[in-house]
């Protein structure tokens, strides 16, 4: 007769073995190898949660100290490879497959190993692509994941960054796998019940917090002029043309800027209440002045950011908080509301073809993906309009009935025609392509296709590549606005002067800005201390992004 | 919103270096010494194909500050972090030489410099050698040099020197005052020395606050060009005179806070000890608070010098 048993039987037999070091639940950190040895088989899918924020640091130390001849050939899938620890693993032995979505801080040391052949690689996911295999064919065995406290019975408070624990938890603990925690502190009661108990077998007491990387503050002391004349096309060009309230932001300074701009500039062109309302978004300090100013209505979070949490205890009417006053994200619902309910992405690339496909990949780093590529992309499965979403669809044409025309999600890359140390954004060929042929990908990781661009907004202009009706037409409105670059200088001066008579491409004299006028004056707030002020004393940032 | 173009609530900070010296001097009166039409640039950077500017980051001159008659120099944080190169360094002792033709009532100096530019080492590392003596000559001349530092590099390196010897110091929080900068103690040290990365700590250490408590400066101002303005006013009236007797007693204010706080791991122990209750609350403090605060601690004001 067949067993329909059998994975929970060896999930039985794990926890049976994990049992003998812990007491309950309870296990002390420095039983974690121990536990660890026990409860893991050699080959075991493993989620070690870690995304672009909060990292279970403890357990990825844990893992990287266990012997490689007990725990071995480990399939890892998870989030972010962000601590040494993660790749660690890869070189001793105990971890042989990867599936994963981010790699920030270790892009340039996975692209060795990549090309060195010490990882087996299945794919560079975004989150939620990831998210979704948990459920389907990448279900971990064992996830290890980090929680701000638990109780005894391991019910579980994640604090403000929740991020992606409810996702590992649900895929691992309903499908016969085994739920590891770390914990800042062990209470006696947890202030809210972000994971129920019995959706955890293990509680380990950390020797230190989990980390979080304060990944979404940017120093408005650093924000160029050259980004605040981009934030200022971007929001008379795009923001107001097509009355864009549900939006989503990437990390870079020119979006940070857009933000600082909101009650100075966006206020004079009259545009508060029309644009800007409701987001998809980390806490960015730097929405703190838009948010004190009216601007915005509210704010769903992939995670927390540090030194948020006391600006957004006070402002429950802006952000998802729990019964406990503290934020609630969710990084998989809020990937969800970025793909289906935001009319509008905007965010900045490191390379971008002739045809708009865009990377963060260089031949030696590989960045991965994180969720740009699921919030930069036109979601074919949308069936409710508005205003923003079916103005867009009419600019990029079309024919037959309008009632069967979709509308289009803008998709907006904003970035200065040369990047960091005078590299140019803009190339003929991505060096993505030329990492997957050496790399044996069948797919070049590619951040926003070509076909989900909408418009690219550089200092020299904006290019709609909505109201583009041919190849050569999308070329030359790239190159048009891809300054002096190799790029841009190739371009066909009489075809641009063309398109920039069709709209599609527009200087900032078009839109009626000065480029002078674009003067760190506008900012509404021109520093870290700043935004202290703007938030009435309840930002506190953390110590590398002060200057007092 | 602040209107950008009022010397009032123009920031320091923010402020270019020619923002800065226009709206420091009496309106309308400065006039500068070899500006950028000259193009008077650096004969190094070309060779490591850097961009050079017109001025070389700094820009020197004389104008009015209260009606007196005084010479200013101002350097350009924003080019090569405002750092001492060859020409740079020339337009600065020349100025402070001609202070001695000119007699004016002080020579102001406007620093935000990273130190020596790395690209013209030898030229800078004199510039800043032949810039400390000619202030001590223009000093025992009689002429009070003053140091304004609130820009966007500090100052740092060689200027860190050469503020050592004006007369007087005007400082803002931003402000930061120190030879080696956070980076290099880092780098030389180790990061459990001192992380540079903790800019609190970076703060605490060489900023402003910290420099005014334990009196390496002599005045303490928020972060307006207006603000600057009046502390370069009562500074000068104020300054010290430049005598072996000054010189002895600013000898011994050095090795007594040597003696005193030499064995504190942490700017706060040493707030602590200067008798200040809530030490730890000093960095958030606001400018008004912390001036109330600073009045009551000796450090801060000594004839010394």
């Amino acid at each position: 007769m067949a067993n329909w048993r059998s994975e929970r039987t060896a999930r039985d037999a794990r926890i049976e073995a994990g049992r003998a070091h812990a007491e309950g639940k309870v296990v002390p950190a420095a039983s974690v190898v121990d536990l660890l040895e026990a409860v893991l088989k050699p080959g075991d899918r493993v989620c070690l949660e870690g995304d672009n924020q909060k990292q279970a640091d403890c357990l990825a130390r844990g893992l990287a100290a266990c012997d490689p001849a007990k725990v071995l050939d480990l399939h890892m899938v998870q989030s972010g490879i962000v601590l040494p620890e993660h790749l660690d693993v890869f070189e001793t032995g105990i971890a042989k497959r990867l599936d994963y979505s981010y790699s920030g801080p270790q892009g340039g040391r996975i692209a060795k190993m990549l090309y060195g052949g010490q990882i087996e690689l299945g794919a560079v996911h975004t989150y939620l692509e990831l998210f979704a295999r948990y459920f389907v064919d990448l279900t971990p065995h064992v996830a290890l994941i980090a929680g701000v406290s638990a109780d005894r019975d391991g019910n579980l408070y994640t604090g403000p960054n929740t991020e992606d624990t409810p996702t590992v938890v649900e895929a691992t603990a309903f499908k016969n796998g085994v739920v590891i925690a770390q914990v800042n502190e062990l209470v006696e009661r947890v202030p809210r019940v972000d994971i129920p108990g019995d959706r955890v077998d293990f509680v380990v007491e950390a020797d230190k917090p989990f980390y979080v990387e304060p990944l979404f503050t940017r120093d408005p002391a650093a924000m160029t002029e050259t980004q605040i004349l981009m934030a200022m096309m971007a929001i008379k060009g795009i923001y107001a043309e097509y009355a864009i309230r549900r939006l989503n932001h990437g990390i870079g300074f020119g979006t940070a800027a857009i933000e600082l701009l909101l009650p100075t500039y966006g206020e004079r062109l009259g545009l508060k209440g029309q644009i800007a309302t409701h987001w998809a978004l980390n806490p960015h300090p730097t929405l703190i002045p838009a948010i004190e100013s009216g601007w915005v209505k509210q704010v769903h979070c992939f995670g927390s950011e540090v030194g948020m949490d006391r600006y957004i205890r006070e402002r429950p009417d802006i952000f998802f908080t729990g019964a406990d006053g503290s934020l609630r994200s969710n990084r998989a619902f809020c990937q969800t509301a970025g793909l289906y309910a935001c009319d509008l992405f905007i965010g900045s690339t490191l390379q971008i073809d002739l045809m708009g496909n865009s990377s963060t990949v260089t031949t030696n780093r590989v960045a991965g993906f994180g969720g740009a590529p699921n919030m930069g992309s036109d979601p074919h499965g949308r069936r409710h309009p508005s205003d923003t979403w079916m103005k867009a669809g009419r600019e990029a044409g079309g024919t037959g009935d309008p009632a069967l025309r979709r509308g289009r999600k803008l998709v907006v890359q904003l970035v200065e025609t040369f990047g960091d140390k005078l590299v140019p954004t803009f190339v003929e060929k991505l060096d993505a392509l030329e990492l997957a042929r050496k790399t044996g990908l069948e797919l070049a990781p590619v951040m926003v296709y070509a076909d989900d661009v909408t418009h690219v907004v550089t200092e020299e202009g904006i290019a709609n590549l909505l109201l583009c009706r041919d190849a050569d037409d999308r070329e030359q409105a790239i190159r048009g606005v891809a300054g002096y670059t190799e790029v841009g200088r190739g371009r066909d001066r009489a075809k641009v002067d063309e398109l920039r008579g069709r709209g599609i491409i527009r200087r900032p004299e078009d839109l009626g800005i000065e480029p002078l006028d674009a003067d760190r004056s506008l900012l509404a707030a021109k520093s870290i201390k700043d935004l202290v002020h703007w938030s009435g004393g309840l930002y506190e940032p953390p110590a590398r992004f002060r200057n007092w | 919103m602040p209107d950008v173009t009022d010397p009032q609530t123009l920031s320091w900070y923010e402020a270019s270096a020619r923002q800065r010296v226009a709206n420091l001097l009496d309106a309308g009166t400065f006039e500068e010494f070899v500006g950028p039409a000259e193009r008077a640039m650096s004969p190094h950077l070309p060779l490591f194909d850097l961009p050079r500017a017109f001025d070389d980051g700094i820009v020197v001159g004389r104008g009015t500050l209260g009606g007196k008659s005084v010479l200013a120099a101002a350097q350009e944080g924003r080019f090569m972090g405002g750092a001492f190169g060859e020409i740079h360094g020339a337009k600065l002792v020349g100025l402070l030489r001609a202070a001695l033709d000119v007699k004016p009532a002080a020579v102001l100096i406007l620093f935000d410099t990273g130190g020596v530019r790395l690209q013209e080492a030898n030229a800078g590392e004199t510039a800043i050698a032949e810039t400390m003596r000619a202030i001590t000559d223009a000093r025992a001349a009689g002429i009070s040099v003053i140091g304004l530092i609130g820009g966007r590099a500090g100052c740092f390196g060689g200027g860190g020197l050469i503020a050592g010897t004006c007369s007087r110091l005007a400082v803002s929080e931003s402000g930061r005052i120190s030879v080696s900068g956070p980076e290099v103690i880092e780098t030389n040290k180790g990061a459990e020395e001192f992380d540079s990365r903790d800019r609190a700590l970076v703060w605490r250490t060489m900023g402003g606050k910290h420099r005014r408590l334990t009196g390496s400066a002599d005045a303490y101002c928020e972060d307006t060009v207006a603000a600057f303005r009046q502390a370069a006013i009562d500074l000068i009236e104020t300054a010290p005179r430049f005598d072996l007797a000054m010189l002895e007693a600013e000898q011994g204010r050095l090795e007594a806070r040597l003696h005193r706080f030499g064995a504190c791991r942490d700017a706060t122990e040493i707030w602590a000890q200067l008798g200040i209750n809530d030490p730890d609350a000093v960095p958030a403090m606001t400018d008004a608070a912390f001036q109330e605060i600073a009045a009551g601690v000796t450090e801060a004001s000594h004839d010394a010098r």
